[in-house]
C-alpha cells in the first residue's frame, strides 16, 4: 500500500506543480513580450532643434527594435557629477554622451565597443585621428566618437577690408593684424577668463607653438618650458596691443556678443554667432565669415569639443545600445541630425563629412577640414581626470591672466606647473 | 481623575486600563513637551547635525564624487590654505561682508528714519522698499547682470550720458575692483530693505517721551539721533547685523549668477568656491573643507554679537 | 509744536522726506522696470548699441514670452515650485507649531537648551550643508527629484518658523490655557482649539515667509536637481535659458519676471504680514 501511495503522491504532486506553474505562467505576461527600455543621458544641446531631432530618431529606433528609448538631457556642466553618481551606484542610464576624459576615467565601467567602431570605420571611410585619441584605451575602444564642434576663426569681413588686411594664416599674423584692427576700433577677442572658450583657444595656440601641458607619459608636467613662455609672450602682446581688458571677465557668450555688436573683428569660436545673426535677421550676418584655425611654428592644431557615446557595462541593454548607436550613424539619420543642428554637429567619420550643408555654403566650406588638426585636451598625454581638472579649474586661463596682469612669465609658469602637479598628484584611480 | 484605575479594577468595573494610563502619561507636561519637540529634533538631527558631521568627515578624507576615499587627516585644509585662490577668497569674503554691512547699516538706519516720518502713502512706500528682499535673489540678479553687461550696460550708458564716466565705461564684471563693487551693490540692494524695515520697527517702538525730553534739553536733530535714538536702537541693530553677517558671509546666489567668482577669482566667496571645487571639480573633500571655514568665522561673529547684546 | 508755522513746516518736512526717499525708491524699483522692458524688446533692438535702454522703441513684442512657454519647460518648473513650496511649508509648519508650543509654553528639563539648539541650527547656513546633503539625497534615492527639495527645505524652514511661532505663542495668555486644562481638555486639544486660533497671525506670517523662502531657494535646487523636468522655477530660468554661448536675454528677463509674479502677488496681498514678521523678529530680539 505504501509504495502505491508514494507513486500516487508523486503523481499528484507533479500534477499540482504543473497546474500551479501554468497558472503562474498565464497570470503574468511572459518576459519577452514586455517592452525593453533603453535610457540615454545626453546634454542640453546648444541648438535645441538638434535635441528634437535626436528624440525623433530615438522614437523611430524604438519602433524598429520594439523597445522604448528615453532620452534625458541635462545641462553640460552638471553632467560630470551625474555620471560620477551613476558610476558610483552602478545604476542609472544605459548609455550617455561622453566628453573629455570620460572614456578613460570610466574605462573599466564601460562596455567595449570595438565591434561598432570597426564596422562604422569600414563603412564610412575611416575615423579622424582624434577619434582614437579620445576613445581608444588600453583595453580597447570604450566609447564611439559621436560628433565634434568646429572651433575655428570667426571674423568680420568689413573690418578686415577697411584695414586692407588678409585673414591671418598664423597666430603671429593675427597679432600683427590685431594691432592695426584695434587702432581702427575693432579689437580681437580671445577670452582669458573662466570660460570654456578660453581654454579651447589656449590649447590650440599652445600646440601650434609646440608647447605641452603634460608629457606624453601622462605623469610629468611639461608646462614650464620655453615654448610655453613664447605662448604667454604672444598672449601678453595680443592683450596689450590687439585686445581690450574686458576679455579678462568674458564668459562663453561674450565673444559672440562682441562680434555681433560690430565691435570685435576676430574671435575664435564655433559658428553660433553667425547662426544667431541669421536667426535674428541682423544685418551684421552679411559681414561675418569664417576661416580655418591659424597655424604656428609647430603646425596647425585645435582643441574643439569632441563628444562620444559610452555604454555602461552594468547596463542590461548593452547590445541594444550598440544597435541604437549604429542606427544614429545611418547616413540618412546622421545627415538629418547635422541639418537639425544647423551645421553645428560635425561627424567624426570621413565620408559623412562631405555634407552639402558645408560643401555648398562658402561660409562653411572650410569647416570640415578642422577635423584634421583636432586633438582631445591633454594631448600628447592621454585624456585623464587630471586634464579635466586643469580645465575645470581654469589653470591655463589663470596662468595667462596673471601674466598679462603683470606677473613675470617665469613665475606664472611656475605657478601653473605647481597646479598641474597638484592635479596630477590627485589623479582618480576609478575602478 | 479622582479615582485611580486600580480602584475601578477592584470594584470589578471594566476599564480600558492601558489606554487610559497611556493618555495620562501623555498628558504630563514633560512627556507632552518632549513629544511635541521630537519631530523637529528628529528632522534637525538627521538632516542638519548628521550632514554637518559628514561635512567634517569629508573634509578630513579624500572624498571625491564617485569615489569615497580614505582618511587623510588635515591634508585638505593644508592644501586649500596653500592655494592662493582660497586665500584670495578669504580676503574677498571679509571685504565683501565688511563693506556691504557698513553700507546696509548706514543706509538702512537713514532709510528707516525717513520711513518713520509722517507722510502719505506710507504703506505703499514701505511695500515698494521691501520688494527687492522678497523677489527671488537669483532672478533679480539676472536683471543686474544684464545691467552690468560689458557691452550693453545701462549703468554705463546712463553714467556716460550724465558725464560721470567717460566712454566706453568700465567693464563692471570684468575688472576686479568693479566686479566686487557690482556684487556689493546687488547685495546692498537686496539686503537694505531687511535693515530698513527692522530698524523702523525699533524706531517706532521708542517712546516719544525720550525725543521730547531731549528736545526740551536743547538737543538738535543730530544730537537727538546720536544720544537718544542710536543707543536705544542698539539691541535691534545688533540682531539685524548678526543675521545679516551670517547671510552675507555665506552668500551664494549673487556671486554665482553675476560673476561665478571671477574675474580671476576676485569675487569668489566660500560658498561659490566650495561649489566650484566640490561639485564642478568633484573634490568633495576640499569643497567641504572650504565651506567649513564658514563655521568658526560665524561662530566668532555670533559669540561677539551675543556678548555685546548681553552687555547692554 | 503748535503754531501758525505748522503748515509750512509740514510741507517743508514732507518735501524733505519725499525728496530723500526718491533715490531709495528708484534704486529699489529700477531693476524690475528694466527687466520688464528688456523682456518686451525685440532682439534687434536689444543688441543694438545705439538704442536707448530705458524705452522700447521698435514696438513691444511677445516673442520672448512665447519662446519661454513653447520651447522651455517653464510651466513645469512653476508647477514644481508650487508643489515643493506648498508641501514643504505645510510639513514645516506642522513640525514648527508643535515644537514652538513646546518650547514656548511647556516646562521640562532641557527646554532652554533645546531652544538654543533650534536657534543654532538656524544659524548653520545652507551653503555649508549643501555638499554633504547632496550625497545624503543620493543615498536616500531621491536625488534629481522634487522630493530631494521637499525633504531638505524643512531644515531651514523649521528653525525659523519655530522661532517666529514661539514669539506668537508667548503672547497667548496662560490663563486661557490653564482654564481649558482645568475644564478637562487634553493638552493637544488645548493647543489646537485654544492656542492656535489665537496665534493665527503668527501662523499666517510663518506660512508666508516659508513659502517665500521655498520659492526663492537656489543652492539646494541647483545642486540636487539636474533634469530639466524636475527643476524649480528659479533654477530653471537661471540655468536652462543659457545654451552654451547663446544667452536668450529677452527670455531670461521674461522668465525672471514671470517666475517672480506668484511671490509678488502673495506679497502684495499679505504685505502687512511680511512687515510684521520682520518686525517681530527684530523687536523681540
Amino acid at each position: 500500500m505504501r509504495a502505491t501511495s508514494r507513486r500516487e503522491f508523486l503523481r499528484a504532486a507533479s500534477g499540482a506543480t504543473a497546474g500551479v506553474a501554468s497558472w503562474l505562467a498565464l497570470g503574468k505576461a511572459p518576459a519577452f513580450a514586455q517592452k525593453r527600455e533603453l535610457t540615454f543621458l545626453s546634454w542640453n544641446h546648444f541648438v535645441p532643434v538638434s535635441d528634437d531631432e535626436l528624440r525623433r530618431q530615438a522614437e523611430a529606433f524604438g519602433k524598429l527594435a520594439s523597445c522604448e528609448v528615453r532620452v534625458d538631457t541635462i545641462a553640460h556642466l552638471q553632467m560630470p557629477a551625474k555620471i560620477a553618481a551613476e558610476a558610483q551606484s552602478q545604476s542609472g542610464h544605459d548609455m550617455y554622451r561622453t566628453a573629455g576624459a570620460d572614456a578613460f576615467l570610466y574605462e573599466h565601467l564601460h562596455a567595449n565597443v570595438d565591434d561598432v567602431v570597426e564596422k562604422l570605420g569600414k563603412q564610412y571611410g575611416g575615423w579622424y585621428p582624434f577619434s582614437a585619441e579620445m576613445a581608444k584605451t588600453k583595453s580597447g575602444w570604450k566609447a564611439v566618437p559621436w560628433f565634434w564642434i568646429s572651433f575655428q576663426a570667426t571674423y568680420n569681413m568689413a573690418h578686415f577690408k577697411k584695414a586692407g588686411l588678409e585673414t591671418p594664416k598664423t597666430w603671429d599674423e593675427l597679432l600683427k593684424s590685431g594691432r592695426i584692427l584695434k587702432r581702427q576700433g575693432n579689437p580681437v577677442g580671445i577670452a582669458i577668463s573662466h570660460c570654456a572658450d578660453a581654454h579651447s583657444t589656449f590649447w590650440s595656440v599652445a600646440w601650434s607653438y609646440g608647447a605641452k601641458v603634460i608629457e606624453a607619459d601622462g605623469k610629468t608636467p611639461a608646462i614650464n618650458s620655453d615654448r610655453t613662455a613664447q605662448v604667454i609672450e604672444w598672449y601678453k602682446e595680443l592683450y596689450r596691443d590687439a585686445m581690450e581688458p574686458e576679455v579678462l571677465s568674458w564668459d562663453d557668450a561674450s565673444n559672440n556678443r562682441c562680434i555681433l555688436a560690430g565691435k570685435c573683428s576676430w574671435i575664435h569660436n564655433p559658428i553660433s554667432p553667425y547662426n544667431a545673426a541669421l536667426a535674428n535677421k541682423m544685418p551684421i550676418a552679411d559681414e561675418i565669415n569664417h576661416h580655418n584655425s591659424p597655424a604656428g611654428p609647430a603646425g596647425t592644431h585645435s582643441a574643439p569639443p569632441i563628444l562620444g557615446l559610452g555604454v555602461w557595462k552594468f547596463s542590461r541593454n548593452v547590445e541594444l545600445a550598440k544597435e541604437f548607436i549604429q542606427f544614429l550613424f545611418r547616413k540618412e539619420n546622421f545627415d538629418a541630425w547635422i541639418v537639425a543642428s544647423n551645421a553645428f554637429n560635425h561627424p567624426p567619420l570621413k565620408n559623412l563629412a562631405d555634407h552639402p550643408i558645408w560643401a555648398r555654403n562658402p561660409k562653411f566650406a572650410m569647416l570640415p577640414k578642422e577635423a584634421e588638426f583636432a586633438h582631445p585636451r591633454g594631448w600628447p598625454a592621454k585624456p585623464s581626470d587630471a586634464v579635466q581638472r586643469i580645465d575645470d579649474n581654469y589653470i591655463l586661463a589663470d596662468m595667462v591672466a596673471k601674466a598679462v596682469n603683470g606677473m613675470p612669465t617665469k613665475r606664472a609658469m611656475e605657478w601653473a606647473e605647481q597646479q598641474v602637479a597638484l592635479a596630477l598628484k590627485g589623479q582618480l584611480k576609478v575602478g | 481623575m479622582a479615582v485611580g484605575p486600580r480602584a475601578l479594577e477592584v470594584t470589578g468595573l471594566h476599564v480600558p486600563g492601558r489606554l487610559a494610563r497611556a493618555r495620562e502619561w501623555w498628558e504630563q507636561e514633560h512627556v507632552f513637551g518632549y513629544g511635541l519637540i521630537v519631530p523637529a529634533l528628529l528632522l534637525l538631527t538627521c538632516l542638519v547635525a548628521y550632514p554637518f558631521g559628514m561635512a567634517i568627515y569629508f573634509s578630513l578624507s579624500d572624498y571625491w564624487v564617485g569615489s569615497p576615499g580614505g582618511f587623510v587627516g588635515l591634508a585638505n585644509y593644508r592644501d586649500i590654505l596653500a592655494n592662493d585662490v582660497f586665500r584670495q577668497t578669504i580676503q574677498n569674503s571679509f571685504v565683501f561682508t565688511g563693506i556691504a554691512l557698513t553700507l546696509k547699516t548706514v543706509l538702512g538706519v537713514w532709510l528707516a528714519l525717513l520711513l518713520a516720518r509722517d507722510m502719505r502713502f506710507k504703506r505703499l512706500i514701505r511695500g515698494a522698499v521691501l520688494l527687492p528682499w522678497v523677489i527671488p535673489t537669483a532672478l533679480s540678479t539676472l536683471g543686474w547682470w544684464w545691467m552690468f553687461d560689458s557691452l550693453y550696460s545701462v549703468v554705463n550708458w546712463t553714467a556716460i550720458r550724465l558725464g560721470i564716466l567717460s566712454p566706453p565705461g568700465p567693464n563692471w564684471l570684468g575688472q576686479s575692483a568693479y566686479a566686487m563693487a557690482a556684487v556689493i551693490t546687488v547685495n546692498v540692494w537686496r539686503g537694505l530693505p531687511f535693515f530698513a524695515i527692522t530698524v523702523l520697527a525699533g524706531l517706532v517702538s521708542i517712546p516719544r517721551e525720550f525725543h521730547e525730553a531731549a528736545e526740551v534739553d536743547g538737543a538738535g536733530p543730530w544730537g537727538r539721533f546720536w544720544h537718544v535714538t542710536l543707543p536705544l536702537l542698539r539691541p535691534v541693530l545688533a540682531v539685524v547685523i548678526l543675521f545679516s553677517t551670517i547671510f552675507t558671509f555665506s552668500d551664494f546666489n549673487i556671486v554665482y549668477v553675476l560673476t561665478r567668482g571671477g574675474p580671476v577669482n576676485m569675487t569668489h566667496l566660500f560658498a561659490t568656491l566650495a561649489y566650484q571645487i566640490g561639485l564642478n571639480g568633484g573634490n568633495l573633500g576640499q569643497g567641504a573643507a572650504i565651506s567649513l571655514f564658514l563655521f568658526p568665522l560665524l561662530g566668532a561673529v555670533v559669540f561677539l554679537q551675543l556678548r555685546y547684546i548681553r552687555k547692554e | 509744536m503748535a503754531g501758525a508755522r505748522d503748515g509750512e513746516v509740514t510741507i517743508r518736512s514732507a518735501t524733505f522726506t519725499y525728496a530723500n526717499l526718491v533715490p531709495f525708491l528708484a534704486f529699489a524699483l529700477f531693476p524690475f522696470y528694466f527687466m520688464l522692458i528688456t523682456s518686451l524688446k525685440s532682439n534687434a533692438e536689444l543688441y543694438n548699441l545705439k538704442s536707448i535702454p530705458f524705452l522700447v522703441q521698435t514696438g513691444v513684442i511677445a516673442d520672448h514670452y512665447q519662446y519661454l512657454f513653447q520651447r522651455t519647460e517653464f510651466l513645469t518648473w512653476m508647477k514644481n515650485s508650487l508643489i515643493i513650496s506648498v508641501v514643504a511649508t505645510s510639513a514645516s509648519l506642522a513640525i514648527a507649531i508643535l515644537a514652538g508650543y513646546s518650547l514656548a509654553r511647556l516646562r521640562y528639563r532641557g527646554v532652554a537648551s533645546f531652544g538654543t539648539a533650534v536657534f543654532v541650527t538656524y544659524l548653520v547656513p545652507p551653503t555649508l550643508l549643501f555638499l554633504p546633503l547632496s550625497q545624503v539625497v543620493v543615498w536616500l534615492g531621491i536625488s534629481d527629484t522634487i522630493w530631494a527639495l521637499i525633504v531638505t527645505y524643512p531644515t531651514f524652514l523649521v528653525p525659523f518658523c519655530t522661532w517666529l511661532l514661539m514669539g506668537y505663542f508667548r503672547t497667548v495668555p496662560r490663563e486661557v490655557e490653564e482654564c481649558a486644562l482645568v475644564d478637562g481638555a487634553s493638552r493637544m486639544q488645548t493647543l489646537i482649539r485654544i492656542v492656535l486660533p489665537m496665534a493665527v497671525p503668527g501662523i499666517v506670517c510663518a506660512a508666508l515667509f516659508s513659502f517665500t523662502l521655498c520659492w526663492n531657494e537656489f543652492i539646494y535646487a541647483l545642486t540636487f536637481v539636474s533634469q530639466s523636468a524636475n527643476k524649480t522655477a528659479v533654477v530653471g530660468v537661471t540655468a536652462d535659458l543659457i545654451r552654451g554661448d547663446i544667452y536668450y536675454w529677452g527670455s531670461l528677463m521674461a522668465g525672471a519676471v514671470l517666475a517672480s509674479v506668484p511671490i509678488v502677488a502673495v506679497y502684495v496681498f499679505f504685505l502687512d504680514y511680511y512687515v510684521s514678521g520682520l518686525t517681530a523678529g527684530a523687536v523681540k530680539g
